[in-house]
């Protein structure tokens, strides 16, 4: 956690010290930073030097799409008060570095699935509660 | 701020979106929102994780609010706070029957562990049997806390039912199950660990021809990585992955997988890449993917980011694969497209796809020049490094200088590490290339040492002097200004010593060496006096109160080296150097005789030997010292049969055979000594040690003093450590005849 920390520390003002015209690409230590910047929100990647730098770009818009969509209209709030389900959703899309499911419809009716299954299973020990 | 708080007011009266259930975490986030100073937001987190200590403490725990604590917890640690004390508890609340907690604790483990983690050891039950739970999603979840959470030496614990879940009915399982295994591959990449003798690959193909194409992707992401280690087993593949990247590019697959209506596009790229590493250096299979590889070229286009990001890793396919002409026109093509484009990113991948195709087609740079130098004035700096990239692959004997010139001044500013040392190795690779003169070479190097030279191997050094050594004179002497103006402009206090890149820096170790060497050889030919470059010389001690022993001892044979060349002990430099040690005064001589008095008492016995040397030599008859030193000896170089004949030392045996007849012991290796000194030391010794004998006259039978212990097992005068190195603090008289033995080394000749 301290290593993160400390990652997060350094990488941070070198980010956000980059005016906006140029690369969204950053050499460090021995890996590329990719990163986007949305409004006041910035999202950044780190990759593998041999990989593609574009690719990645649409990598982080993908996960911004999808993130709009589950929450409708997101924004930075909701990405505070949900982190939790802002992590589910990385995680049906990048599983172990690969990139797992090209399709947001896929990934939205996954969690809504999750969701619905929560939903059923408060309604259902309710009712149990309610019969006992 | 202020509109924060609004939002953040705003939002917790509207949105069902805010959980309003979780009065305490909301509050807790609206605290920290609103805190002005570190000082403050540490204090809140800190009393909320005593909170959340007494809590989970709690035998009463109501497990209910499970996934409030979990994502409480995660939240602190975020910040920067330890929650270490609450692992245990996530642990507990993985193995909960609702979908939330155990979710809520997955991410929280996978947050707070990783695979190397002792408490992963205790997760493996909870995680074998959510695996083989009935809800998909449960099983989806634990499949993907493998990935983050299982090392080598836990795989085969759960080896067997990842593959197991290969079968199961949902699309979603099957595809976290395919990932799973390739992070296990990934573990152990040449199957000589844990998972060896297992055939993963067996799995990857077949779930290549599952019939969802999400899992066949998944099934992609793990065969490129087995076929980047060994393309060859995947050959009879191309076929299958050539009419996939086929159907993908025709719109084949369902309309859910169009990205801003292009075709799957992060499967069009997997598959790119796996072309490039099975077509390398193959012509057959190279010929199989010609078609395939127009096609995606030709219907993706740069409306969209998307589109340019699949034409760039086409372009590096076919740079990557067998050269097939048309291909690499169609490549060409697309480069100039990227490098007019106004965005940066493309200029950036046009100018990466441009050093790809200069090695297979150098005219294809020559036309862009104009758009490579514009990049390189860029204010970017990832431009510019990417463009510094380009040129090291472009570089030929008559750009050279240019290219080198503009790499040095980036090595001069920049500050990140890694970046430093690409750029040195890249330099000194280019100039030992295609370096033009020799003059250029040797300034070019000094300059790469100067700037860089914590990255550069000693061996580069040694190359440097061998190659200086072997040229003329007038190359020595315009080395030695050199040098002596990079020392000036270095050693001056205050005096305006101006450097490129503006503080001074101290010089690296390996600029320093080469300087006292070349210093010392060819001293003799600078323009200024003898003194001048002495005291210049001794500046570079005052200059670099840290330098190492290294330094030192360079700088004191090269003083010798000055001094003999110079008139030997009547010169300027040989009398400044025996000045007898004189407390006061700060002449540049009685600095030098201080420095080598201090070294000739030092407790490294190299600088010792040397020092003794330098007194010694300068002692000597000129003619002794025109022997032992001569002029430009340098450029001599020795067989290894000479240098075996010299280290036999024979011109010393008649002194041996003179000293064994006045009785003194033979010499004993080090093994025969240890033998000998094992055999007395079995018992207890209840005699007294003999007393220590005190200085013997050096120029007979020579004894060396070790400690008291051993009083007859003195290491007889053979061995070629000269009498000056002995380990006691004796200071040693001046030796009445010169009988001094010069270890051989470099070129310099012995007695």
């Amino acid at each position: 956690m301290k290593e993160r920390a400390r990652v997060v520390k350094e990488i941070t003002p070198m980010i956000l010290a980059r005016p906006l015209k140029l690369c969204n690409f950053l050499d460090w230590k021995n890996i590329k930073l990719i990163y986007k910047r949305y409004a006041s929100l910035y999202f950044v990647c780190g990759v593998d030097v041999a990989d593609n730098e574009l690719i990645t770009l649409e990598i982080i818009h993908e996960f911004v799409e999808v993130l709009d969509r589950y929450f409708q209209n997101v924004c930075e709030l909701d990405l505070i008060f949900n982190f939790h389900k802002a992590y589910y959703i990385l995680d049906e899309l990048l599983v172990a570095g690969e990139l797992q499911e090209p399709s947001k419809k896929a990934i939205h009716k996954h969690i809504h699935d999750q969701d619905q299954l929560v939903e059923n299973a408060k309604n259902g020990t309710g009712e149990e509660g309610r019969s006992q | 701020m202020a509109s924060l708080r609004e939002k953040i007011a705003q939002g917790l009266k509207t949105g069902p979106k805010f959980l309003k259930e979780f009065r305490e975490f909301d509050n807790l986030v609206k605290a920290i929102g609103e805190c002005k100073s570190k000082a403050e937001e540490d204090r809140i987190i800190t009393q909320e994780l005593e909170l959340l200590k007494q809590r989970l403490s709690d035998p009463k725990l109501d497990r209910s609010r499970g996934k409030e604590y979990m994502i409480r917890l995660i939240y602190c640690e975020m910040l920067g706070h330890d929650a270490s004390f609450s692992y245990v508890k996530a642990l507990q609340f993985a193995s909960d029957p609702n979908i939330h907690t155990k979710k809520a604790a997955y991410l929280a483990l996978t947050q707070f562990l990783d695979c190397n983690n002792q408490l992963v050891l205790l997760l493996v039950n909870t995680l074998l049997s959510d695996m083989k739970s009935d809800n998909y999603l449960i099983v989806c979840t634990a499949l993907v806390a493998t990935t983050k959470l299982i090392g080598a030496d836990l795989v085969n614990a759960v080896y067997p039912v990842v593959v197991e879940r290969l079968r199961h009915p949902k699309e979603h399982v099957r595809k976290k199950a395919v990932l799973a295994l390739h992070w296990f591959a990934s573990l152990d990449p040449r199957r000589d660990g844990p998972l060896a003798g297992v055939e993963l690959d067996k799995h990857f193909r077949t779930m290549l021809c599952d019939k969802d194409p999400s899992v066949m992707s998944a099934a992609l992401c793990a065969l490129h990585d087995c076929i980047k280690a060994d393309p060859r087993p995947y050959k009879n593949l191309i076929p299958s992955f050539t009419s996939i990247l086929k159907q993908v590019s025709e719109h084949r697959l369902p309309k859910s997988y169009d990205y801003h209506r292009f075709p799957a596009p992060f499967i069009q790229i997997k598959l790119l890449k796996i072309l490039a590493a099975l077509g390398a250096g193959d012509r057959a299979s190279s010929e199989n993917m010609a078609a395939v590889l127009h096609q995606a070229l030709r219907r993706a286009n740069t409306s969209h980011t998307i589109g340019s990001a699949i034409i760039y890793e086409c372009v590096r396919t076919i740079t990557t694969i067998y050269p097939n002409p048309a291909l690499l026109a169609a490549a060409a093509e697309s480069i100039s497209a990227f490098l007019r484009s106004p965005s940066h990113n493309l200029r950036y991948v046009g100018i990466d796809a441009l050093a790809g195709i200069t090695a297979l087609n150098p005219a294809a740079a020559a036309e862009h020049q104009v758009a490579v130098l514009d990049c390189l004035e860029d204010p970017d700096d990832t431009l510019k490094l990417k463009t510094l990239e380009l040129l090291y692959k472009m570089t030929k004997a008559n750009n050279i200088q240019v290219i080198v010139d503009k790499m040095m001044g980036y090595l001069a500013t920049c500050p990140d590490e890694h970046i430093r040392r690409d750029i040195v190795r890249k330099v000194s690779d280019l100039a030992e290339r295609y370096a033009p003169s020799p003059s250029w070479f040797v300034s070019t190097i000094s300059e790469v040492f100067r700037l860089g030279g914590e990255h550069v191997d000693d061996g580069a050094a040694h190359r440097l002097t061998a190659l200086i050594a072997e040229q003329d004179a007038e190359l020595h002497g315009s080395a030695v200004e050199a040098y002596l103006a990079l020392l000036d402009g270095e050693g001056g206090a205050g005096a305006g010593g101006q450097q490129a890149g503006g503080p001074r820096k101290k010089l690296p170790e390996t600029i320093l060496l080469v300087i006292c060497w070349v210093l010392g050889e060819y001293g003799h030919l600078a323009r200024r006096p003898p003194a001048a470059v002495l005291s210049r010389l001794l500046g570079v001690l005052t200059a670099h109160k840290s330098a190492t022993d290294r330094v030192r001892a360079t700088l004191l044979s090269a003083l010798t080296k000055l001094a003999a060349h110079t008139g030997g002990a009547a010169g300027p430099v040989g009398t400044a150097l025996l000045q007898p040690h004189s407390s006061g005064g700060s002449s540049p001589g009685s600095d030098a005789a201080a420095f080598v008095h201090a070294c000739a008492n030092s407790q490294n016995l190299d600088l010792q030997q040397r020092a003794h040397e330098l007194q010694a030599l300068l002692g000597c008859p000129p003619s002794l010292l025109a022997a032992a030193l001569p002029a430009d000896a340098a450029r001599q170089s020795f067989s290894a049969a000479e240098l075996a004949e010299v280290a036999a030392l024979p011109f010393l045996d008649s002194m041996v055979e003179r000293a064994l007849a006045a009785g003194a012991a033979p010499y004993l290796t080090p093994e025969a000594r240890g033998k000998a000194t094992e055999l007395q030391a079995k018992g207890l010794r209840f005699e007294a040690y003999e007393p220590a004998p005190f200085a013997v006259p050096l120029s007979g039978a020579s004894t060396s003093y070790g400690t008291a212990a051993a009083a007859d097992a003195r290491s007889g005068p053979s061995s070629s450590g000269p009498s000056g190195s002995a380990a006691s603090t004796y200071s040693s008289a001046a030796p009445a005849e010169p009988q001094l033995v010069l270890k051989g080394a470099g070129g310099r000749r012995s007695l």
